[in-house]
């Protein structure tokens, strides 16, 4: 498939580029961003696959979040990737902010007119990683994912739905429990419409509880004061609850102060990325 | 000893010492030699041989000063010797003249006597001679005046008489001769006292005072020293005896302690049954036919130690240091220490031993994995005491045990100093012993650590329904508090409520909000003083649970707590794992 460089700017002795290709899941041109640390000019580095929330683009994590200074230093390479098909033209799909454009929820839909395009999914657990595997340094064996938000819930359920695909998983703000909330609810009626067990495969907290494979660590940050954690949109409870009986290690971190922004993502993004060089470097 | 002997003495010292100068300097080439691989330990090899050098050289001058010493006894004592000789001769000498002038004087009044009574004989006579001539002259002038009288008939009555009376005069005898002889008596004085006198200067003397010599370096052992001592003159000696005392510091022996004795022939001996570590005062006299020498001065020796006791409790290692203690094993003080050390299985080939030692503990800078056996000695004046029973120190993490001294009276530890009870029963409060050291609210107990500001690494077993808290504080953290809530300590705190497990780590009182899924059962707890890090991990997973940030202004020590009746075990001597430690 061919890569079209959009930008490249140094930082941090490695560089952050963007890039562009046709995507074969989505049927449409996507961008992505990934920064390439100093370590990978001379070997291959391992990957973080960062899923970005409602409304974001592959440059908000790159601009906002400071992760270049951490990846620099471990050595590891960070791809993100945008948060829906652009451009695809489907009715309603600019809409709403928390549904449609900058909203793919990372499934696969079912319904019309969405099943053409919003496949994130797919897009991201096999286009993506055989993409960024054929075109740069990446070790195909260490493979990590994190995200924040609606990200969050994108990085949960792929690693609890690929047991061993990803060496470890982390996230911001995650929506843990989408059948439970708004937000969930509203976008999975949408994208797969009413059949309650499509809803539950691509939900962190239902998929926990029936979690079998290797022993994941996840460590999950959420700020005490978030708002959408006192709306209700994102539940961590439920999947704290879930995590205790399986026995499924979690550190959650309760960051007093801290609101759903980028603010708090700068804020402990090097925690994130060393909790994750742990077992990519081993 | 003479002139010529000391001159050879104080050459032989000197010769040692350039000698050694010349051996030290030839290694430095060595060295140098070899090439700097590795500055810092060149720098370290060149100090510890500038320290030993420094140390012989001192070694030398304290030689040095107790020979001056011993000389200038040795000086004092012929001076004193020589001294009583003279004195004894002129005593000797002043007796005999006193005696001759005895006798003049005697002999002289006896003369003197004899003159007086012939000189009263002959006054006597004199006076006899005076009275008769008196008596004649008045006889001759009354027969004159008589011969003059006119009257007849009167001078015929009275002549008669005068007639008869001179006639009897007459007729007496006039002794004339005199009543002494004029020869004088000579008595011829008795000189044999003084003739036996002269002869008893030519006697053998009773002997000077012996010296006492100062104690051999190394001669002495915990019961017993040998004792030598040395005659400056040509004195017959037929045995000496030797005294001792112990002395004692110890203000509760206040009278003095009896004095030992024994007869010997030699110029040394070897006293046996004594003390260790204890200071004797000896003297000694010399015997003769004669007579006994008057007492030398009275030198100090000194018992060596007895060894100390190491302790191996309360000895700590890291990687690359180890903290080792000791009891002294004797009741008085020492001077200092030596501690050898070496690695098991080379026989001793590579021992190092650190000397002058001031207190009982020592802290060494070892090389990482590598299992080490030290003892130690105790050193007085009298030298070093026998080896200690050996302790072995490992050097493949962190080792160390509970300090009993600090725990909550409510708190066993096991008999290996590695596990703490918190046993289910209900302690009267009066039958618990609190210390100033021990913790009285916080059932707690504190471990030790090598005082060097390094990485450690331990774990902690708990029950799964232990209520813990475990972390580190400073040694000096309030032991009325509990850890976690002051600024002395920082710890993981696990609390049972019926519906979850609930996880603290705290300090200052203050805790982040943290849930963790899966319950820590093996705990590991990792300490950087460098990079001022405080890291729990669920060891069984390898899970990082929780770092704290901070500035250890001190060293700090492990801390273990229970709040409710469990049990908790320490695991020590494992590096820290790989995935801790990038």
């Amino acid at each position: 498939m061919a890569l079209t460089q959009v930008s490249s700017n140094k930082c941090c002795d490695g560089y952050q580029k963007v890039f562009e290709h046709d995507s074969s899941e989505l049927k449409c041109k996507m961008k992505f961003a990934i920064y390439l640390p100093p370590k990978a000019e001379s070997s291959k580095c391992p990957v973080l696959y960062w899923l970005s929330g409602l409304t974001c683009t592959e440059q908000n994590f790159i601009t906002k979040a400071g992760s270049q200074q951490a990846a620099s230093e471990h050595g590891i390479i960070i791809v993100a990737p945008d948060t829906s098909p652009r451009g695809c033209n489907i009715e309603g799909e600019d809409e709403s902010w928390d549904f449609g454009t900058g909203a793919g929820f990372y499934v696969n839909a079912t319904q019309e007119p969405w099943k053409t395009n919003y496949r994130m999914y797919s897009y991201v657990t096999e286009e993506l990683p055989r993409l960024i595997n054929s075109n740069f340094p990446a070790d195909p064996e260490k493979m990590s994912i994190s995200g924040h938000s609606m990200g969050g819930h994108g990085a949960l359920i792929c690693a609890l739905k690929n047991p061993g695909k990803y060496k470890s998983v982390s996230a911001f703000a995650p929506i843990c429990n989408p059948i439970q909330c708004a937000w969930g609810q509203k976008a999975f009626s949408g994208y797969l419409g009413p059949d309650k067990s499509i809803w539950e495969s691509y939900d962190a907290t239902v998929l926990a509880e029936s979690y079998s494979g290797p022993e994941l660590d996840i460590l999950i940050d959420q700020g005490r004061d978030d708002q959408f954690l006192s709306a209700s949109q994102l539940l961590p409870d439920n999947l704290i609850a879930a995590c205790s009986k399986k026995k499924i290690p979690v550190v959650f971190r309760l960051q007093q102060g801290y609101d759903h922004s980028y603010y708090f993502i700068f804020s402990f993004i090097n925690d994130h990325i060393k909790h994750h060089a742990k077992y990519l470097n081993a | 000893m003479d002139v010529f002997e000391v001159r050879g003495r104080l050459d032989v010292i000197a010769e040692e010492l350039a000698s050694e100068e010349e051996e030290e300097e030839a290694t430095d080439e060595d060295v140098f030699e070899q090439g700097s691989s590795d500055v810092s330990t060149h720098t370290q090899q060149m100090k510890e041989q500038l320290n030993k050098r420094r140390s012989k050289l001192s070694q030398k001058i304290v030689e040095m000063e107790n020979f001056a010493s011993n000389l200038e006894e040795i000086f004092i004592t012929v001076e004193e010797n020589f001294g009583r000789q003279e004195q004894n001769l002129e005593q000797h000498y002043n007796e005999v003249l006193q005696t001759l002038s005895q006798r003049n004087e005697a002999r002289a009044a006896a003369l003197d006597e004899q003159k007086n009574s012939k000189l009263e004989c002959l006054y006597g006579q004199l006076l006899r001679c005076g009275q008769t001539l008196d008596a004649s002259k008045e006889l001759i002038e009354s027969a004159q005046e008589l011969h003059r009288r006119p009257d007849k008939h009167g001078f015929l009555q009275a002549v008669m008489p005068v007639m008869k009376r001179v006639e009897q005069f007459a007729g007496e005898e006039v002794d004339l001769k005199l009543g002494v002889s004029l020869d004088f008596q000579v008595l011829t004085p008795d000189l044999s006292e003084v003739r036996q006198m002269m002869e008893s200067i030519n006697v053998l003397p009773a002997p000077s005072a012996p010296v006492m010599n100062p104690q051999i370096a190394n001669s002495a052992t915990d019961t017993s020293l040998h004792v030598c001592w040395s005659l400056f003159s040509d004195d017959t000696v037929e045995f000496y005896e030797l005294y001792w005392r112990l002395i004692s510091d110890d203000c509760t022996m206040e009278t003095l302690q009896e004095v030992s004795q024994l007869k010997v022939k030699e110029t040394h001996c070897t006293v046996s049954s004594l003390r260790p570590n204890a200071q004797y005062e000896l003297w000694v006299t010399a015997t003769n036919t004669t007579g006994i020498s008057p007492a030398s001065e009275r030198a100090v020796y000194m018992t060596v130690p007895s060894p100390p006791v190491l302790k191996p409790r309360q000895c700590v290692s890291s990687l690359n240091a180890a903290l080792i203690r000791w009891d002294s094993g004797n009741t008085d003080p020492v001077e200092s220490y030596t501690l050898e050390f070496g690695e098991t299985g080379t026989d001793g080939s590579g021992t190092e031993s650190i000397v002058a030692i001031p207190s009982c503990e020592c802290l060494l800078q070892l090389q990482p994995q590598k299992i080490y056996i030290l003892h130690v000695r105790a050193v007085n004046i009298g030298g070093p005491s026998d080896r200690s029973e050996p302790v072995h120190i490992s050097t493949t993490g962190t080792f160390f045990h509970l300090l009993e001294d600090t725990a909550h009276p409510s708190l066993s530890l096991s008999a290996d100093g590695l596990t703490m009870f918190y046993l289910d029963e209900d302690l009267p409060i009066s039958h618990m012993t609190f210390s100033d050291n021990t913790f009285n609210r916080c059932v707690a107990v504190l471990g030790d650590l090598v005082p060097v500001r390094g990485q450690y690494y331990w774990e902690v077993e708990v029950d799964e329904d232990a209520e813990f808290r475990v972390g580190v504080a400073y040694e000096d953290t309030q032991r009325n508090s509990h850890l976690g809530g002051n600024n002395t300590s920082w710890c993981m705190r696990h609390i049972l409520t019926p519906s979850r497990h609930k996880y603290e780590f705290l300090h200052s009182g203050w805790t982040p909000d943290i849930r963790i899924t899966v319950q820590p059962l093996r705990i590991g707890v990792f300490l950087d003083y460098s990079r001022g890090i405080l890291s729990f991990y669920n060891a069984a997973l390898r899970q990082h649970l929780y770092t704290f940030s901070c500035h250890f202004l001190h060293y700090v020590q492990p801390c273990f707590a229970l709040d409710n009746p469990g049990a908790l075990t320490l695991r020590t001597g494992m590096t820290a794992p790989a995935y801790i430690t990038p």
